[in-house]
């Protein structure tokens, strides 16, 4: 097969069917989300950090540049063609959060994949949610102490949900063996060969 | 998502998609920058006109579609509603504090969920993702790879409920205990995704032997382009924007212009 620059089909393909995986979890997070809301002081910001995890999971998957922005706008389309509450809002968010998520592994040239890139990723993603919540939202009009709460509430959530639980996802996909399809074979797999 | 849902085709059906999703994303970005509570509630009170005559679906489906969106509206206006800053206090309980801003700063909020709602509600109720892919990538060139991984994607959704639906049933068959919610999702996650992987390298390869390539030059087997109704949307989409701000000049609900 040519090597082409950029993503091939196949990095593509697989990257939109995972996004639309969890385009699916999105959509039903968007129920659980307003039904831990009543329960008010921002509780519901914790497990805000689960529409941020397609990047990252595809991400530590296929381990390309571009698949994390990709993935999460894919599965935001996803959640929007399922008929998403927020309606047209989630494609424009997903856009932001994806760049924001791309940016973090870009920082480190797309050759890390620990838990720290990911968190990393987790955080900007967030950013980019805020940046979109600050327009949208008027969040910066809530009483401060509230809104120390709300964004300390957004940003744990975050890395723990897209951050840790992320890569512990991958280590459990990793150990059925499919990721060795889709991922290009690195350094130490020809040193395997050659032993 | 096309629902198994009888509906009447309206001229909303027919309008080109790549048109009806940038005049939505336009109206998007127009009330992220509207401040004035007044021409959002118009404009929501049109978007919701749009959605309840021009969808062409049955009435008890339109209310079950918009049940969830009033659950929204209370929960997005709740929080600034209650903890917003503002000077006029008109309750102060606890660390509940409500005033006079944060209530209409709040409700304009609501409003502007809604809004959002009913844009993305009329779209994905009248457009049907195979004409919206093909016209993306006749209208605003999208590359054929991406547009039919996303196709392809589509149409695994059934494959992946089902699969959903087994491991369910194995899951109960071995007496899985309770959990916590992400370790749940990781029971669910691990099989759906690593199937689904598989099956998109099988998909990718298939393609591929297939002869699928990204020449720019390809013939499509729908072919997607104008019509007098994308005029027809063009001009309703934008006498519901003018009359919103007509109105609110005119007969303005309250004397707030600008919530901020």
């Amino acid at each position: 097969m040519q090597t082409t620059k950029g993503l091939k089909l196949a990095d593509i393909l697989t990257t939109i069917v995972i996004s639309i995986v969890f385009g699916i979890v999105y959509k039903l997070w968007g129920p659980f989300y307003y039904f831990v809301k009543p329960f008010g002081l921002h509780v519901d910001q914790l497990i805000y950090g689960m529409w941020f995890i397609a990047a990252t999971v595809a991400f530590l998957i296929i381990r390309k540049p571009g698949v994390a922005l990709l993935a999460e706008i894919a599965a935001s389309s996803g959640e929007f063609i399922m008929g998403s509450e927020w309606g047209l809002e989630v494609l424009l968010y997903g856009v932001v959060q994806g760049l924001f998520a791309e940016a973090a592994f870009a920082a480190f040239r797309y050759k890390q994949f620990d838990v720290f890139v990911v968190s990393l990723a987790a955080i900007g993603s967030t950013i980019g949610s805020l940046i979109m919540d600050f327009y949208k939202g008027y969040i910066e009009a809530l009483a401060p102490w509230n809104l120390a709460l709300f964004l300390l509430a957004r940003f744990v959530g975050a890395v723990l949900i897209s951050g840790v639980f992320a890569s512990s996802l991958v280590k459990a996909l990793e150990a059925t063996g499919v990721t060795q399809m889709v991922r290009s074979a690195s350094k130490e797999d020809y040193e395997q060969l050659d032993r | 998502m096309r629902w198994d849902i009888h509906y009447r085709e309206t001229w909303l059906h027919r309008t080109n998609p790549s048109l009806k999703l940038l005049v939505m994303m336009s109206i998007f970005i127009l009330v992220l920058f509207l401040h004035n509570p007044n021409v959002l509630i118009n404009l929501s009170i049109g978007l919701f006109l749009l959605f309840f005559i021009y969808t062409g679906y049955p009435l008890k489906y339109l209310l079950l579609f918009f049940l969830p969106f009033f659950v929204i509206f209370v929960s997005t206006a709740s929080s600034m509603t209650l903890f917003g800053q503002g000077t006029t206090t008109w309750v102060q309980w606890g660390l509940v504090h409500v005033t006079k801003e944060s209530f209409l700063r709040g409700m304009h909020l609501g409003f502007r969920a809604l809004t959002f709602a009913l844009l993305g509600l009329i779209f994905s109720l009248t457009t049907r993702p195979v004409y919206l892919f093909y016209s993306l990538m006749q209208q605003l060139k999208l590359k054929p790879k991406y547009a039919y991984s996303f196709l392809a994607g589509v149409r695994l959704i059934p494959i992946m409920l089902e699969e959903f639906q087994t491991v369910q049933n194995a899951l109960k068959v071995r007496g899985a205990g309770h959990s916590g919610t992400l370790e749940k999702v990781k029971r669910y996650a691990v099989p759906l995704l690593s199937q689904s992987i598989r099956r998109a390298q099988r998909i990718a390869v298939a393609m591929e032997a297939k002869r699928f390539s990204n020449e720019t030059k390809r013939t499509f087997y729908y072919r997607i382009g104008f019509s007098k109704y994308d005029l027809m949307f063009l001009f309703s989409m934008i006498g519901i924007i003018m009359l919103s701000y007509y109105a609110a000049t005119v007969f303005p609900y309250i004397p707030v212009t600008d919530v901020r």
